[in-house]
C-alpha cells in the first residue's frame, strides 16, 4: 500500500526521537512493538475493568468511502479492522505474530486440495451482522461476487485468480462466480476454485476487500452510508469533512480471540479537520486520544522528550525508494544504473528523514523481517570514485537528468540530496519539485518520461511478490497510464519467470520460495531498476490516558483495543 | 437603470460561466490527475481501469463532461465527490456556509468597530502621538500574516498557556448554535480576533486619511463657524462623508470573505467552512467539490462586485452612462 505523506524531519529530531520508546525497534529483529508497550498482553483475556469509554480519534482529513471492496487508503483499512471480517484474517495482535493467517468468520483454516486450487471453508455457526441476520454461506457467495460487480480496486489483481472472475472484471454488471465461488447452505460451507494455485490467497482474503457484506448489499459504492457489518462497532454516521461516530455492534459475540477481539471502549469517535500541528497539541492537552497523521517533524523533540511515555515507534514493511527509468537514457544502460547504487549515502537521507530512530538505510528492496527478505548488502556504502568510473563507461556522462520529487519537506531534501549526488558522478542533473498531489500518478505514466523520481511503497500483505512482483513485473508496467505501477518501466521475461517460479515453489515450500525471494531481490538490485534508500518507522502519539497499545505489522494500531478507562 | 442592471448582471453570469470552464480545463490540461487512475486506485488492472472511466464518464469528450457536471450540480443538484464517494457537493457547501457566516459576521462586527474607532481617534488626534500611536498599532494588524498569528494564538491558548491563564479556552474547532450562543461565541472568539486583527488595521488607515482629508474641506469649516461643538462636527460631518468608501470596501471584502477567503483562518483554527472545504478539495484534487466551492466563490465575489457597482450607479449617474 502507497502512503504519500511523508513524516518531515530534519537533523534536531535525532536527540528528541532517541527518547522516544527507547528507539526500540531498530536492530531489524521484526516489527517490534514500542518500548513503552502496555502491560497486559490481548493474550491475557479480555479485561472487563478497562471496558468503556469514549476513544477519541484524529485526522486531518476523512479517508473516502466507507465501502471496504472500495476504499484502498491506510486511515480506513485500520478502521475497518473493527467493523468487518473476512473468512480469515491475520491475528490481531501486536509483533510479528500479527503476520499469521488465523480463521475469522470460517471456523478454521481451509482444507486445499492437493493442486492447490480449490480451498474449502466451512462457516463458524452464530456469528451475526450488526443487523442481527446471520452470516450464510449466500452472504459470502455474494460478497465475492460484489468485488467484482463494484470494480473493486484489486478485483482485476488480487481476486482474478478465482473461476470466471476474469469475465467479471470485464463485464462487471451481474457477475456471476457459480463456479468459482460455490455455497452449500446445508453443510454450511464455500468453495472457492482457483484458475491457478495462488500461495498468497490466503492473505489476500484476509484483506479489507474480501470482507464478508450482507447480500443485499447494494452492487454500487456505497459512500458514506454505512454497510453493516460483523466486527465488535457499527459506524453511525460519517462525513469526511467532519467525523465518524462508532459504537459497539449489539449483535457482536466474541467468536475468535485472535481473529475479531472485542474492544474496550463504548465508542470511537473520529474527528476531521484539525492539522497536525493542532492534533498534537490536542493529544498533549488530552482532548484527543491518538492522531492518525505523521507528526510534524518539529514536534518530535518535544514528544521524544516530554512525551516519551506516550509515543510508540515501529517499524514499517515499507521502504522509500529511488524508481529509475530503465527505458530512458541515460539509465538504460546498465553500467549508468549500477552507478546510481553507488551514488548515495543512504545515512545522509535517514537524517532528512528525522534520523536513525525513524527510519533505517536500506541495501535491500524487501524490508528487514519481510518474508523473503535476505540479509545480503551488495553496496554497502557511498563510493563516489566508483560511481563516477561507471557513469564514465557507460558513456552516459554529461547527460541531463531530472529528479521529480513531491512538494513536501522531506522529499524536497531528499530531491536536492540526489540532484547533488548526480552532478557529483558526472550528470547534468535538475530537480523537478511536483504537488504531492499528483507526483504519485504522474511518475507513473510514461508519457511525462519521468527519469529519475522519489516515492515510497508500503506492503498490501506480507509477501515478497507484493514488493517484487507488483514493483518489477511486466505485468504492472502499463505505457501512457497513470495506473502503472512498475515506475522503472522494468520488464524482464526472465525475472518473470523466476518470480513465476518461486511463488509456484511457496504453495509447497514457503521457506524455500522465502530464500528464492531473496535471490530474486540480490539479482533486481544488480540490475538497479530501483535503488532502495530506507525503510521508515511508524511513531504514534498517544493521550495520557490511554494504555494496551498495540501495533499490528500490517494495520498498525489495533484502535478498538486502546483503554482509554 | 434598470438596463443597466441587467447589463451588469448579464456580464456576471459570463463571468461565472468562464471561471467554471477554466477551472474544468485547467483540471484536465494537468498531468498526473486522470481521475479514473485515482478511483481505480493504485495497481489497478487496466480492465477495471476502464469499467471506472466508463462508469464515471471520463471516456466521454470533454464538452460532453463539462455539460454533465453543470447539469448535476445546477439542474438534478446531485454531484457527487471523486475522493469521499457518496458524499453530495451541495449540501456539503450547504452545511459549511453557517461556519463561515458565523466566523466572518463576527469577525466583520469587530473591524468594524475597532477600525472605525481607531481611524476616528487617529483622525481627530492629529498632531498628538495618539496618531502615530495608533497607527503604527494598525501596521502592526495589517503586517501579522492570519496563518501566522493563528498558529500562534493556538501555540499560547492551547498549549504553552494552556493550564493557567487559557484555560476557559474551549478545543479548536466549531460549536454550532444548537449548542448554545455561548458556546458558539466561545469557540469562535479567537478566530474572529485573528481575522479581524488585519481588517482592522487596513480600515483604520483608510478612515484616518479620509477623515483627515475631510477636515480641511469647506462644509467642515462651515460647520466649525456656525459654532457646532468639534465633537459634533467629527462625527457628523467629517465621519459621515468619511464612511462612504469604507462601505464599498467593506462590500467587496465581506463578499470574498463569505466566498471563502477566510481560508487560512478556518485552517488554522479547524473550522469546517467553505474556505476549509476549498483547501481539502485542493488537496485531493476532488474535481466537483473544487468546482462546487470556487463557482460559489466566485459567485459571492461576482455579486458583491455587481451590488457595488449598481449602488455606485444610484449614487453617481456618470457610472451609469459610463
Amino acid at each position: 500500500m502507497k502512503r504519500i505523506t511523508a513524516i518531515a524531519a530534519a537533523a534536531l529530531l535525532a536527540a528528541g526521537a532517541a527518547a522516544c520508546s527507547g528507539g526500540g525497534a531498530s536492530t531489524g529483529t521484526g516489527p517490534a512493538t514500542g518500548a513503552a508497550a502496555q502491560p497486559g498482553q490481548a493474550a491475557a483475556g479480555f479485561q472487563e475493568q478497562h471496558k468503556g469509554g469514549t476513544l477519541r480519534l484524529l485526522a486531518k482529513a476523512g479517508d473516502g468511502t466507507l465501502d471496504p471492496h472500495i476504499n484502498y487508503s491506510n486511515g480506513n483499512w485500520q478502521i475497518f479492522q473493527a467493523l468487518y471480517d473476512g473468512l480469515v484474517s491475520f491475528r490481531k495482535t501486536g509483533g510479528e505474530r500479527s503476520y499469521d493467517i488465523v480463521p475469522d468468520l470460517a471456523q478454521e483454516l481451509p482444507q486445499v486440495s492437493a493442486d492447490g486450487t480449490t480451498y474449502t471453508f466451512t462457516l463458524r455457526k452464530g456469528v451475526a451482522f450488526s443487523t442481527g441476520a446471520p452470516v450464510t454461506a449466500d452472504d459470502v457467495v455474494a460478497s465475492f461476487e460484489r468485488i467484482f460487480r463494484v470494480s473493486g480496486p484489486t478485483s482485476g489483481t488480487f481476486y482474478a485468480g478465482i473461476v470466471g472472475a476474469a469475465d467479471c472484471v470485464k463485464k462487471p454488471a451481474g457477475c456471476t462466480l457459480d463456479q468459482g465461488v460455490v455455497a452449500d447452505a446445508a453443510a454450511g460451507t464455500v468453495t472457492i476454485k482457483l484458475v491457478a494455485p495462488d500461495p498468497e490467497f490466503l492473505q489476500k482474503l484476509a484483506l479489507p476487500h474480501a470482507a464478508v457484506l450482507p447480500k443485499d448489499t447494494p452492487a454500487k459504492d456505497q459512500g458514506t452510508s454505512p454497510i453493516p457489518g460483523t466486527g465488535p462497532y457499527q459506524v453511525v454516521s460519517y462525513d469526511p469533512n467532519k467525523q465518524m461516530k462508532l459504537v459497539r455492534n449489539p449483535h457482536f459475540k466474541e467468536w475468535s480471540r485472535d481473529a475479531q477481539p472485542q474492544g474496550y471502549p463504548d465508542e470511537i469517535d473520529y474527528a476531521y479537520g484539525l492539522t497536525p500541528e493542532a492534533a498534537v497539541t490536542a493529544v498533549q492537552n488530552g482532548q484527543a486520544d491518538w492522531i492518525f497523521d505523521p507528526l510534524p517533524a518539529d514536534r518530535l523533540t518535544e514528544i521524544g522528550t516530554q512525551y516519551a511515555q506516550q509515543a510508540h515507534v515501529n517499524a514499517l514493511a515499507a521502504f522509500w525508494y529511488i524508481p529509475v527509468n530503465v527505458n530512458l537514457a541515460p539509465f538504460d544502460k546498465p553500467e549508468a544504473r549500477e552507478a546510481l547504487q553507488w551514488a548515495f549515502d543512504k545515512n545522509a537521507m535517514v537524517k532528512m528523514f528525522g534520523g536513525a530512530n525513524v527510519a533505517q538505510p536500506a541495501c535491500t528492496i524487501l524490508p528487514p523481517a519481510f518474508p523473503g527478505h535476505a540479509d545480503f548488502c551488495d553496496f554497502p556504502r557511498q563510493d563516489l570514485a566508483k560511481a563516477k568510473d561507471l557513469v564514465q563507461k557507460s558513456g552516459t556522462a554529461g547527460q541531463e537528468v531530472s529528479v521529480v520529487v513531491a512538494d513536501d519537506e522531506v522529499s524536497k531534501q531528499i530531491g536536492e540530496y540526489v540532484r547533488s549526488s548526480l552532478e557529483q558522478i558526472g550528470y547534468q542533473a535538475k530537480l523537478k519539485v511536483i504537488s504531492t498531489n499528483i507526483h504519485f500518478t504522474y511518475i507513473q505514466n510514461t508519457r511525462n518520461k519521468v527519469q529519475l523520481s522519489v516515492s515510497q511503497w508500503y506492503a498490501d500483505y506480507p509477501a515478497a511478490s507484493n514488493f517484487l512482483n507488483v514493483l518489477l513485473s511486466c505485468a504492472s508496467f502499463r505505457e501512457g497510464s497513470d495506473a502503472s505501477i512498475n515506475i522503472s518501466g522494468y520488464c524482464d521475461k526472465d525475472m518473470d519467470a523466476r518470480m513465476a517460479a518461486a511463488m509456484k515453489l511457496g504453495q509447497t515450500d514457503q521457506a524455500g520460495a522465502d530464500r528464492q525471494w531473496g535471490e530474486i531481490d540480490r539479482e533486481l538490485m544488480k540490475r538497479g531498476p530501483i535503488v532502495p534508500l530506507f525503510n521508515p518507522k511508524q511513531i504514534d502519539f498517544v493521550s495520557r490516558n490511554v494504555g494496551n497499545y498495540q501495533f499490528h505489522a500490517q494495520f498498525h494500531a489495533l484502535l478498538d483495543q486502546l483503554w482509554v478507562k | 437603470m434598470i438596463g443597466y442592471i441587467l447589463r451588469r448582471f448579464g456580464a456576471a453570469a459570463l463571468v461565472l460561466f468562464a471561471i467554471s470552464v477554466l477551472v474544468f480545463l485547467i483540471f484536465f490540461a494537468t498531468p498526473g490527475v486522470d481521475p479514473a487512475a485515482r478511483i481505480a486506485g493504485k495497481n489497478a488492472d487496466p480492465a477495471t481501469l476502464e469499467q471506472v472511466r466508463a462508469s464515471f464518464g471520463f471516456d466521454r469528450p470533454l464538452p460532453v463532461q463539462y455539460l454533465m457536471m453543470m447539469k448535476h450540480l445546477f439542474v438534478t443538484h446531485d454531484l457527487t465527490s471523486f475522493v469521499n464517494r457518496g458524499t453530495l457537493v451541495i449540501p456539503q457547501i450547504v452545511e459549511a456556509i453557517p461556519v463561515t457566516l458565523s466566523l466572518v459576521v463576527g469577525a466583520a462586527v469587530i473591524w468594524m468597530v475597532l477600525g472605525v474607532a481607531m481611524g476616528t481617534l487617529a483622525g481627530a488626534m492629529r498632531g498628538t502621538l495618539i496618531d502615530p500611536l495608533v497607527m503604527l498599532l494598525g501596521v502592526f494588524g495589517v503586517s501579522l500574516p492570519v496563518y501566522w498569528l493563528g498558529e500562534v494564538v493556538n501555540l499560547l491558548t492551547q498549549k504553552q498557556l494552556h493550564d493557567s491563564v487559557f484555560s476557559w479556552v474551549p478545543p479548536l474547532g466549531y460549536a454550532p448554535l444548537s449548542q448554545g450562543v455561548g458556546q458558539w461565541a466561545l469557540h469562535l472568539l479567537l478566530p474572529w480576533l485573528t481575522l479581524a486583527l488585519l481588517y482592522a488595521g487596513i480600515y483604520a488607515r483608510l478612515l484616518r486619511g479620509e477623515l483627515a482629508g475631510a477636515l480641511n474641506e469647506d462644509y467642515v469649516r462651515t460647520a466649525r463657524a456656525k459654532g457646532l461643538s468639534e465633537r459634533r462636527v467629527l462625527l457628523r460631518h467629517a465621519l459621515r462623508c468619511s464612511l462612504i468608501p469604507i462601505v464599498s470596501l467593506f462590500g467587496l471584502d465581506f463578499g470574498a470573505l463569505v466566498g471563502g477567503a477566510a481560508l487560512l483562518t478556518e485552517v488554522v483554527f479547524g473550522l469546517p467552512g467553505v474556505g476549509k472545504l476549498t483547501y481539502q478539495a485542493l488537496q485531493n484534487l476532488d474535481l466537483p467539490v473544487i468546482m462546487g466551492t470556487v463557482l460559489y466563490a466566485a459567485f459571492f465575489v461576482v455579486l458583491a462586485n455587481a451590488v457595488v457597482d449598481v449602488v455606485y450607479a444610484r449614487l453617481d449617474p456618470r457610472v451609469r452612462r459610463a
